[in-house]
This record gives structure tokens, C-alpha cells and sequence, in this order.
């Protein structure tokens, strides 16, 4: 009996948590399917016209463009540097590791918006005019901490001893790189790419302030919920939820087969 | 006659030393690991270095293969100096404790890696780790097995193959049994022994078990806080330990400890007699030594029958080990072991009285 309702409970709580996380998010989809331009409960006509009016838009066009630009090259640049920065984080026995261990992970508990700030003001200082480009800049700032937390993990779980009998086996510091660093690092690489390109995706703050003329999507979502709201927030809203989702899934998968045929 | 034959008639008769060590040191900070080792290793011969956990022997073997450098001392490899040469330009190669074999390559493809790494096509890489994978005995059917999926058993002979893939000029192996029960042990040791016969090439062994240094080598050094206590055939070592360390490190063994007597008689310390020993090897004249008995060697006399030396002591317990048995027989509060072969058990042993003997050829004197 007693089981029964601790099997109850837990559905019960189950159940109550995805509802909290989904429905806003099921909302925001109800919301850009109103035909009528304010949101309100219950919707009264549904309708697809602010989708298509949003898809039409030149405008957002060059907001989506200028958010891919960012997170993809955040996602290479952050990548290539994680990866190294995890061995040192990980591997290598070097003085003042600890103190490099500390401070790498440090942005990440910065407050974004304050973050933000600082690298607007010091571009300023510095003369370097704000930009897309400059965002990359200041996205890197938090994502390379996190993919280097996501890459050293793989590199905890890698035998050290592999490498050094690639090496007696004949192998070049690079050949060893080549032939068995990197390809034991791939599923923990594959996974701090996604982390990359998705946190730039959805940034708001770091972007607020050092995208300059130029806007991203969480950014244009801001600015059209200050002032003049149409039905095309939600729906653009829920169109980079979704396109973040496929790449997640998909990206997931791929990352399951990596990591079946590196551990299988 | 002996005397008159020049120094160098003797050591043409061995093969060449393939690797020299002189005066190796190796310190990590303020640790010594390694202290004063020098070694010839012999062309084609199968040398293991044993020695507790701690005792440098991975450190050496580290120098060797070159992962480390000496802090001092010189390691020549047919005469040319190899101190600072990196593992990747050494025609040496090391069978790791882990094995080490890459989780992301197959069967095939971790034999072949070596020859992939020369540059040698794809066609000639195959056949080759085909020819490998049938010396050391793994079926052709696993060249596509993933590596990951072997069984312990299995993964020796890859890393084997893999190593000799390489055609190294000698090779290394630290500790690559210590994860495998015993009985696959015994097969392997003796297939490693057997392989060692048919490729010709030196092998250097290391562990921390002299039984399998026992079955396996040609000779035999032991390893103590970093530095080598002993070097010699398995019969050396067994036979002609130098010290109380080695003679443990074999197998059980009754030590007792006596003191020279005004008269000259060997008086015992922890228990009370009169000993005989045989002089220590080392010629050296003593006041105090230790006597070492293998339970082998220790009888149990019948009325009549004599020995060097006589103990009465009970018996406490018995241990089978197979085809002998073990007897614990105290002596006082001191306890010694006796070994005998099943034929000749004792009947009703427990608490039975007891006279221990042995021949003083029979027992080592030892310094130390």
C-alpha cells in the first residue's frame, strides 16, 4: 500500500514539474497562433498569418543571420580553444594549474548582465566599435569556461597511457594528437559544440550590450515586448525553441553514436 | 688454472650487452625513486626486474622505454648513449600495465597501428597483422573485432602483437599480467616464454611477483627502495640469496637471529640453543647472523633420524598447498613453518609434539 502511494507521488510530482517547465513554453506557441494582435486566454481564432508574416520579414531575416553568424563562430573559436584549455585543465601536471582551474571557471558565475557591461565599456575604452563581431567576442567569454568544464570531462575519463603508447609506437607528437587525442576527445568535443553554439543562441545579456547596431533574436524579442508587440514575437519565439530542439536532438544522436564507437 | 685464463675469455662466451646502465639516479624532487643501478642487459636474453610496489622498478622501466630521463647516469643502447632519445626514435617498445590498447581502433587495426605510423600501405599492413595475430595465437576471424569486446586473455596477445608489430630490438613489460587469474597466468607466462624462444629478442620484464619472474626468465634482478639488491639467474636468487630480503621475497621463509658466542658457538636470540651454520657466502666473519630456512628444507625428524640442528616445538596448525602441506609449528613463542609432501603428512598433527631439523647446507647465513 504504502508503495503504491510513493509510486503516486512521484508521478504526481513528475508530472507537475514538466507542466511547470513546458507550458509557458506550449503558451508561447498558443500565443503566435492568435489571429488578433494582443494576447489574451482563450484564443478565439487561431490562425497561421503572423508565421508567415514572420518567415516574410527582411528584418528578422538579418536578426536570425546575424544570430547564426555569432553562435557558429563562438562555437569554432571556443572549441578550439576549450579543447586545448581542457588538457591543461585536465591532463597536465603544470604549475599553477590550480590557480588556471579556478580562474577559468570564475566567468561563469559572473552576472551576466553586469559581464556585459564591463566588456561594453571596455570596448569603449579600448575604441573598438560594437559590432556582431564584438559579441562574439563577449559570448566567448562565458562559453569557453563551460565547453572547457564539457571537454575536460571526457578528458578525465582518457587513459594518459594511451598517448604515451602511441608515442612509443612510433608516432609524432601531432600523429598522437591525430590518431588517438582527438578522436577519444570527439563525444566530449561534439557535446561542448552544442553547448557553444546553443548558449550563444539564446543570450540575452551579453548580447544586450555589445552587439552594438546590430541585434539577435533574444535581443529583438526584448525590444519588441518593451514596445510595439505583435503575434511575430511568440512565433519567432517558439521558432528558435524549435530550431534549438531539432539541433539538440539531432546533435544528441550523433553524440550517442560517437560515443558508442569510441567506448564500445 | 682458472686464474690464468685472461679476464675476456669468460664474457665472449655471453652474448653482448644490448643495453648498459651506469650509475642510474632518478629523483622527483626531493624523492629518490632510483639510486645507483648498474646493469648489462644481454642480447636476446629474458631479464626481469622484480621488487615490491614502490621499489622503482616502473621508473626504471620508464627510463628504459624513455618516458623519463635519468637525473644522472648513462643508458647506452649498443654502446650509443640513449638518455635524451624519445620513446617514438627508440627501437624499443613497452607493453603497458593497461595495456594501453586504443578502445577506437579494431583488433586488426591496433596490431597494425605500428606500421601504419611507418607508412606501410594497407595491403602489406594486413598481412602483416594477419602473421602476427597467428604467432600469438588469436583467431583471423578477430582482425574486425572491436578491441573493446576481448577478454582479458585476448587483449595480452593484441597488445602483444602490437608491440611486435613495431619490431622493436627489445622490449618492455610492465606488470601486463597483475590483472589476470591465475590459471590464463600460467598459460600466458609460459606462451610470453615461448614467443620470447621464437622471436629472438630481448625482453625486459617487470612485476612484482617472483614466481612469475621465477618461471619466465633467464635472470632475475631484484629491486628494493630503489635500489638493485641482487642480480642473477633464477637459481642465483633462489639458491644464493645476499640478503634476508631477497630469501623472503621468494617465498616463506624461517629466519632466526644468533650471536657468536665467547667459545665461538652460534647461540640462538629468540630462542634458546646451540646452531651450526654453514659460513656466509660472503666470507665474511660475523659476530651476529641470521639463519634462513626454507620450510622446504626444514624436517620433521622421526626417533633416530639426525640433523645439524634440532628445535622441539608443537604443532599448531597445518595449511594444504596441494601436493604438500605447510605445518605451523611454534617453537616457543616464535613460529616456524615446515613443508611437507603429502606422502609424508603427519597423522593427528594438531598439537602434536614435534622435532624440527636441518642441515646447515641447507640454510643460508646471511649478514643482513
Amino acid at each position: 500500500m504504502g508503495h503504491k502511494r510513493t509510486n503516486a507521488a512521484i508521478w504526481a510530482w513528475t508530472a507537475f514539474v514538466l507542466v511547470a517547465i513546458y507550458l509557458p513554453i506550449v503558451c508561447g506557441a498558443l500565443a503566435s497562433f492568435n489571429k488578433s494582435r494582443y494576447f489574451g486566454f482563450p484564443i478565439k481564432t487561431y490562425s497561421t498569418e503572423w508565421w508567415q508574416k514572420t518567415l516574410d520579414s527582411i528584418e528578422i531575416g538579418m536578426i536570425v543571420k546575424t544570430s547564426i553568424a555569432i553562435a557558429l563562430l563562438v562555437t569554432v573559436f571556443s572549441v578550439v580553444i576549450a579543447t586545448f584549455g581542457a588538457l591543461a585543465f585536465a591532463r597536465y601536471e603544470w604549475k599553477g594549474r590550480k590557480l588556471y582551474q579556478k580562474l577559468i571557471l570564475l566567468p561563469i558565475f559572473f552576472p551576466q548582465p553586469v559581464l556585459g557591461l564591463a566588456m561594453l565599456l571596455g570596448f569603449n575604452a579600448v575604441g573598438i566599435q560594437t559590432s556582431w563581431m564584438t559579441a562574439v567576442f563577449a559570448h566567448m567569454i562565458w562559453i569557453v569556461p563551460v565547453v572547457t568544464l564539457v571537454i575536460a570531462i571526457q578528458v578525465y575519463g582518457f587513459d594518459p597511457s594511451l598517448e604515451e603508447a602511441a608515442y612509443d609506437l612510433g608516432c609524432s607528437r601531432t600523429q598522437v594528437f591525430r590518431e588517438v587525442t582527438l578522436p577519444l576527445l570527439w563525444p566530449g568535443i561534439w557535446s561542448g559544440m552544442l553547448f557553444a553554439f546553443l548558449l550563444s543562441w539564446s543570450n540575452f545579456p551579453l548580447s544586450l550590450y555589445t552587439t552594438g547596431a546590430d541585434s539577435t533574436i533574444p535581443e529583438w524579442l526584448y525590444a519588441k515586448m518593451v514596445a510595439g508587440y505583435t503575434p511575430m514575437v511568440p512565433a519567432l519565439g517558439t521558432m528558435a525553441t524549435l530550431g534549438a530542439a531539432c539541433l539538440l536532438l539531432a546533435g544528441g544522436l550523433i553524440g550517442i553514436l560517437l560515443r558508442r564507437r569510441a567506448a564500445a | 688454472m682458472l686464474q690464468t685464463l685472461p679476464a675476456d675469455a669468460l664474457s665472449t662466451e655471453l652474448p653482448k650487452p644490448i643495453l648498459q646502465l651506469v650509475g642510474i639516479r632518478k629523483t622527483f624532487g626531493a624523492f629518490t625513486a632510483v639510486e645507483n643501478i648498474d646493469l648489462d642487459v644481454r642480447e636476446g636474453e629474458f631479464l626481469t626486474i622484480v621488487g615490491p610496489s614502490g621499489s622503482g622498478k616502473t621508473t626504471l622501466l620508464r627510463m628504459l622505454a624513455g618516458m623519463d630521463t635519468p637525473s644522472e647516469g648513462n643508458i647506452t643502447l649498443h654502446g650509443k648513449l640513449i638518455n635524451d632519445v624519445p620513446p617514438n626514435k627508440r627501437p624499443t617498445c613497452l607493453v603497458f600495465q593497461s595495456l594501453a590498447l586504443f578502445p577506437h581502433k579494431s583488433v586488426g587495426e591496433n596490431i597494425a597501428f605500428p606500421l601504419k605510423v611507418k607508412g606501410v600501405d594497407a595491403a602489406a599492413r594486413k598481412a602483416r597483422a594477419l602473421e602476427l595475430m597467428r604467432i600469438v595465437r588469436l583467431p583471423e576471424s578477430y582482425f574486425d573485432k572491436n578491441v573493446m569486446k576481448c577478454s582479458g586473455g585476448e587483449r595480452q596477445r593484441v597488445a602483444l602483437a602490437r608491440a611486435l608489430a613495431y619490431d622493436p630490438e627489445v622490449l618492455f613489460f610492465d606488470e601486463p599480467l597483475s590483472a589476470i587469474d591465475y590459471k590464463l597466468k600460467k598459460t600466458l607466462e609460459k606462451e610470453l616464454k615461448d614467443l620470447h624462444r621464437e622471436t629472438g629478442k630481448t625482453f625486459i620484464y617487470i612485476t612484482h611477483s617472483l614466481e612469475e619472474a621465477m618461471v619466465m626468465s633467464d635472470r632475475i634482478g631484484v629491486m628494493r627502495a630503489g635500489r638493485l639488491v641482487q642480480v642473477g639467474t633464477p637459481e642465483e636468487i633462489y639458491g644464493a640469496p645476499v640478503d634476508r630480503f631477497v630469501c623472503e621475497f621468494v617465498g616463506e621463509v624461517n629466519t632466526l637471529k644468533v650471536k657468536r658466542a665467547a667459545d665461538g658457538s652460534w647461540q640462538g636470540v629468540d630462542v634458546p640453543g646451540t646452531f651450526t651454520l654453514a659460513p656466509p657466502r660472503s666470507g665474511a666473519v660475523l659476530d651476529e647472523a641470521f639463519v634462513v630456512v626454507r620450510p622446504e628444507f626444514m624436517r620433521i625428524l622421526g626417533p633416530g633420524e639426525s640433523a645439524d640442528n634440532r628445535l622441539g616445538g608443537v604443532v599448531y596448525n597445518e595449511y594444504s598447498l596441494g601436493s604438500r602441506i605447510q605445518y605451523q609449528v611454534r617453537v616457543g613463542a616464535k613460529v616456524m613453518l615446515v613443508e611437507l609432501s603429502r606422502g609424508r603428512a603427519l597423522p593427528a598433527s594438531l598439537d602434536r609434539q614435534v622435532t624440527l631439523g636441518w642441515d646447515a647446507a641447507d640454510a643460508f647465513t646471511l649478514e643482513s
